[in-house]
Parts: C-alpha cells; sequence; structure tokens
C-alpha cells in the first residue's frame, strides 16, 4: 500500500485522536487531527494519508482542523476517511477532490420480517436470483432508461421523482439522508458526454467495492435504537452500497479539467495539483456545486432503484410483496458528498461547507435534519464492511458535532492493493471459502471476489470501536452477511 | 501499418528494467494501493500514445484482442503539457467506452508540440464476447509523467477503479 510510509509529526492528543500541528508545514492554516486508536495507529502511517490530512490544511477558508476518520487511508489529493469545513465568507473553497469520483457514493440498509431461519434455505436461490435480476459489474446497463426530460427530473428532484412512478415510497424518502434531493441541482451544469454516461445506469451496481448484500442481524447492541429502526437479532436486511456511476464519475472529471488553471488564477497555494479547487463564490465553484449536487440526487435515484430490484426479488423468492415483507428502507446515507451545513466553530454558528470524502454524516439526537422517527436516537449511520466477517448500525453522538462536523467514518479500509489480494488468494476459490462460513457470493468474476475478499479490508469492527470511544457514533447492531452480489 | 500487439504484458512494478527495445513489452500494470496503475514505455511519443491506449483496454477486458477493428473514428487534442494531453488522450478513450459503448482495440496517434491528432479502431461493446476485467472510472492527476530518457519514453498513470 503508498509508496512509502508517513514520518511527520503525530501528536496525542488524547485516546482516539493525534495531531498533525499546523507548525508541520508553511502553509497549514489548521491542525491536521486524525480519530484512530494505538492499535491502528501503526497502520495509517504507512501510506503518504497523514500527509494528505497535512495538505488539506492548506486550503483557503478551512476552518477548526483537517480532519480523518479511523479508516484513513490514501486518496487522490483528498485521504479517503478525510473531512473539512470551509467558510466562504473567509475565502473558502470547494474541492471536488475533498468529494471524490464517486459522487455521492453510500450505503442503504432495509429491513424485513423475515429471520434467519425462514430465509436459510432459500438462501441460493434467493442470491441467484439477485444476481440475475440486478445488474452488477463494469459496463452494466440497467432495464431503466430515461429520456432527457426524465434524466434531467432525477438530476433536479433525487428520489423524490421516483415517488410518483411507483419506485420509491414516502417512507424511502424520509429516510433517505437529505430526503433523497440536495436543491440547488442544475442539470445544465451536467455535461452532455456525464448525462450520457449515466442515462442507463441508474439502477446499476457497479463494479469495485459496490456490493449488494443479504445480512441478518448478528448482535444488537442498543435495544431501543434498534426496535426504533425496527431491527432485532437474527433479521434479515438488505443491505446496498453503490454511488452515482459514469454520471458522477464524469462530473468530477469534468471539474478537474475546469479547474487546472483555477488555483493560479485566483492565487491558491497547493501542496498537491489534486486538490484543485476553487472559491466558493467563483463561476468555477458554481458550476461545480451545481453539477455535484445533480450527481448526488441521481446517486440516490441509483440506489433507490436498486433497492426497489431487489424488493422485486424478495417478492417473487418468497411469493409475498414486499410490503407484506415490511422490506421498509431503515436509512440511507452518502460517504462521498459535499454539503453546507451550519456548525457551531470557535463559539460561533457559522454555515460551512463540509467535505466528507469516505466519512458519514452522523447527527446527534435532536438534530433538525433527522427524521421524526429518529430524532430521539440520532441519525443512523450505515457502515459497511467486508463480505466476510461484519457490517454496523450506528447512530449519531453529540460528540460529532464538537469534534467532526457531524461526521464519523464509513467503512473497513484496504489492507491490501487489488493486486496484492489477486494474489493472496491464487490457488483459493474464495466464493468456496464463503460459502464454508455460511455466505452465499456472486460476481461477475472470480477475480473480483479475489480483489474484494475479506482479508483485503482491515476488520471494520477496530474502526467502529474507536468512533464508538470517541463518541461521534454509537454502536446499534452489527450485521454479517448471508449472501453477496458483486460486480 | 503497425499491426496491434500480440499478447498482454504483465510485470511486477520491479521486474522490469528501463524499455529496451522490444515492442513485445512496452506496457504493465502495477499496484497503486485501492487502484491500478500503467506503465508504459516507448520509443517515441506518437508509440507512447498508441500504447497507452493499449494499456488502458488491458484494464478494462479481460482479453483486449478480442476486439475486432471493424470501425474507427478521430480524436483531435491541444496540448499544453504532455502529461496533460496522455490524461486527456485517455480520458477521451474511457469516454467512448463509457458513454459510447465503443471497445478500442487499435490506435494510432501523432503527437506535436500542437497536441494529437489520433485514428482509433475497434467496435461497438459487446457483452458476449468482451470480457471487462475492471471497472475504470477516471484517469488521474496522481504520479502522472510523462519523460524522456536516454532509451525513449516512460509514461505511468493511474487509474481509479
Amino acid at each position: 500500500m503508498g509508496k512509502e510510509g508517513y514520518h511527520g509529526p503525530l501528536e496525542k492528543v488524547d485516546e482516539c485522536c493525534w495531531r498533525i500541528p499546523k507548525s508541520y508545514k508553511p502553509g497549514m492554516r489548521v491542525d491536521g487531527l486524525i480519530f484512530t486508536d494505538e492499535r491502528l495507529l501503526e497502520q495509517l502511517k504507512k501510506d503518504q494519508a497523514p500527509e494528505q490530512v497535512a495538505n488539506v490544511a492548506f486550503l483557503p477558508g478551512i476552518q477548526h482542523a483537517s480532519l480523518a476518520m479511523p479508516d484513513i487511508h490514501w486518496g487522490y489529493g483528498f485521504c479517503i476517511g478525510g473531512v473539512c469545513a470551509t467558510d466562504p465568507k473567509e475565502g473558502g473553497v470547494i474541492s471536488p477532490g475533498g468529494v471524490g469520483y464517486d459522487i455521492n457514493c453510500g450505503v442503504r440498509l432495509a429491513r424485513s420480517n423475515l429471520f434467519y431461519r425462514d430465509v436459510k434455505p432459500h438462501l441460493r436461490t434467493l442470491v441467484e436470483e439477485l444476481f440475475r435480476q440486478v445488474p452488477t459489474g463494469a459496463g452494466k446497463s440497467g432495464r431503466y432508461h430515461f429520456r432527457d426530460k426524465e434524466l434531467r427530473q432525477l438530476l433536479n428532484d433525487g428520489s423524490q421523482a421516483l415517488v410518483e412512478r411507483d419506485l420509491a415510497s414516502p417512507n424511502d424518502v424520509e429516510h433517505t439522508e437529505a430526503h433523497g434531493v440536495l436543491a440547488g441541482a442544475d442539470p445544465d451544469a451536467v455535461s452532455d458526454r456525464a448525462q450520457t454516461r449515466g442515462a442507463n445506469q441508474c439502477g446499476t451496481l457497479g463494479s469495485g467495492n459496490h456490493f449488494l448484500e443479504v445480512q441478518v442481524v448478528d448482535h444488537v447492541f442498543d435495544e431501543n435504537a434498534a426496535s426504533v429502526m425496527g431491527l432485532e437479532k437474527d433479521m434479515v436486511c438488505v443491505m446496498i452500497h453503490s454511488g452515482s456511476r459514469g454520471l458522477g464519475y464524469q462530473v468530477c472529471d469534468d471539474a478537474l479539467a475546469m479547474l487546472r488553471k483555477a488555483p493560479e488564477k485566483y492565487g491558491i497555494d497547493l501542496p498537491d495539483r489534486q486538490l484543485a479547487c476553487a472559491p466558493v463564490d467563483s463561476p468555477e465553484g458554481q458550476h461545480y456545486i451545481a453539477a455535484m449536487r445533480a450527481a448526488a440526487n441521481f446517486a440516490w435515484c441509483n440506489r433507490q432503484l436498486l433497492l426497489h430490484q431487489a424488493r422485486e426479488v424478495f417478492a417473487k423468492v418468497f411469493g409475498r410483496s414486499w410490503e407484506e415483507l415490511q422490506m421498509s428502507l431503515v436509512y440511507d446515507v452518502c460517504h462521498n458528498i459535499a454539503k453546507f451545513e451550519e456548525h457551531e466553530i470557535d463559539g460561533q454558528r457559522k454555515r460551512v461547507w463540509v467535505h466528507r470524502k469516505g466519512a458519514t454524516r452522523a447527527f446527534p439526537p435532536g438534530h433538525p435534519e433527522i427524521p421524526a422517527q429518529y430524532r430521539k436516537i440520532g441519525q443512523p449511520v450505515i457502515i459497511p464492511g467486508d463480505m466476510g466477517r461484519a457490517s454496523w448500525v450506528l447512530v449519531g453522538q453529540p460528540g460529532s458535532m464538537q469534534k467532526t462536523f457531524g461526521t464519523t467514518c464509513h467503512g473497513a479500509g484496504r489492507a491490501m492493493s487489488r493486486t496484492a489480494a489477486v494474489k493472496d488468494a491464487a490457488g483459493r476459490r474464495i466464493d468456496k471459502e464463503l460459502e464454508a462460513r455460511g455466505v452465499i457470493a456472486r460476481a461477475q468474476s472470480l477475480r473480483g471476489l479475489a480483489e474484494e475478499q475479506p482479508r483485503a479490508y482491515k476488520n471494520v469492527d477496530e474502526v467502529v470501536d474507536v468512533v464508538h470511544r470517541a463518541g461521534l457514533s454509537h454502536k446499534v447492531a452489527r450485521m454479517r452477511p448471508i449472501g453477496v452480489i458483486k460486480g | 501499418m503497425r499491426e496491434p500487439i500480440k499478447g498482454l504484458a504483465r510485470l511486477s512494478s520491479t521486474a522490469t528494467p528501463w524499455w529496451r527495445g522490444s515492442i513485445d513489452i512496452m506496457y504493465e500494470t502495477f499496484e497503486h494501493t485501492a487502484d491500478l496503475g500503467l506503465r508504459i514505455r516507448a520509443p517515441d511519443l506518437d508509440r507512447l500514445f498508441d500504447e497507452a491506449g493499449q494499456a488502458l483496454f488491458s484494464a478494462i477486458l479481460e482479453d483486449p484482442l478480442s476486439v475486432k477493428t471493424s470501425q474507427q473514428f478521430e480524436v483531435r487534442l491541444g496540448a499544453d503539457s504532455w502529461e496533460n494531453l496522455l490524461f486527456d488522450w485517455l480520458r477521451e478513450l474511457l469516454y467512448h467506452f463509457d458513454g459510447e459503448h465503443f471497445v478500442s482495440g487499435r490506435f494510432e496517434a501523432h503527437v506535436s508540440d500542437a497536441g494529437l491528432t489520433a485514428t482509433v479502431w475497434g467496435e461497438p461493446y459487446d457483452p458476449d464476447r468482451h470480457r471487462l476485467q475492471h471497472e475504470v472510472k477516471a484517469i488521474t492527476y496522481h504520479a502522472l509523467r510523462v519523460e524522456h530518457g536516454d532509451d525513449g519514453w516512460l509514461a505511468e498513470v493511474i487509474v481509479d477503479i
């Protein structure tokens, strides 16, 4: 992983937080703060991710600190697991590198009234049918084709546009971060190329680390919060991890090309060209924000259509409608996004652009943006792990507002490169190994499974343990995979 | 006119010295965190850009030789640096694949200080014949380099997958 390790300063703040002081590099406007623990610390020094935390501290208008979550690893410009907030009133910038190529990549969890004992005899049929019906893998077109006007509606209105087509329920929208739509999206800011790439990819899973999993609630840590979410031990759920597909990748790509000369134009000194950015109030900044919001809305439609297809498969396999199976959406979170939010910074209320790249919003109990059903327990946070061990359901805690602009981790993070994972799997059949552990997995290729094998990832339990102890979010339930489909 | 490269060279990142003139080994992949690096060597810039196209489709397709070169399109790009030109060339090819569903198998690029003109041959993507290996989301600027050495040109580019 990574070319070389990090040898700069890391000062212990407390059991769950380490500081890179702004004195480390001339040009850093704030400190870097990495949420981690002694156990994960050695791993994070193995690549240049901490250096990237320091580099982000150069961005004009950055507030409080350049932050990183415990699943930190190297990314393009910003590290994965990176969080930063910029204030437009202080010359703050917006940076596509702080969002990532897969705009509004995220995760959703739907429950059911089925339990493991009900599903186990039909598991293979269920997984095979999901693999047949849900488009997975690179280059796959979906069964939904949106013409120009329809696509514009998705880009404008997000998953709310799918309610009138009976592809989403009002509850689905209510239980989606930002109600499945970012206002201020402009379809005209999304290039023809981006729209062409996305036109027939809405409702497709994609490749890489994206997945659709059938999971079982393995252990409940907070009975009350689990009950409010409708979760109980041994219940069967569906977790979906995907994003804005080719449309979002192209929006990011277009923005990086547009911003090539922006740092020079606006006199912004950057230590890495991949931090390319523009002032929020500049024409370039406004253009990217409008396009990014549209791509985010598209991503919510994509995950909604994936859920719709999964519901249809469950209905077919179990002979009851999804409503009878009570397959309601627990929640949908995005973990690659920039949003304009209000936070208290140094005793002042400010509206800032919070960039979350591989990081998840985790608002605490009582926050007005949380759906009424969850307002007392805090915002549900869905953390995907690997296909052999676990994923997690958490809720946001007050510590997130005090320390991380209302943010927590997003996943396990890779421990091996794809090439190393394939080498590691040589002579093994990952699907057979998973089956021996009670997991039926289907992918477009054995190589894809090898790249995504459990050992290629860090243990998500350790990552979640840090954000729990740091008071950023609180453990509700651990989920165990039993069926996996991948690209 | 040059024939398409026969066979796909895959070497570890440390195995290959500077390119020594064998046209059978002109590109390779190398490890990079969660993504994939492409390293291309060629005696001149035209061939470097041809091979970069081949390298990209070796990452996308399980078997780049499965592509029939029955159709073609032209590419014209301006240049302000070799790195940006290589970046723009590869993103153009990627768009034709992911947006227009066109798989490319043969490339003839002419590179000058003014930019690039190229003809690209390939065919419409056919899922029954073209097995896909990786979903390349984007070409990245990270560690992007195009350099001239004593033995020719070297380019490295990392693609996001």
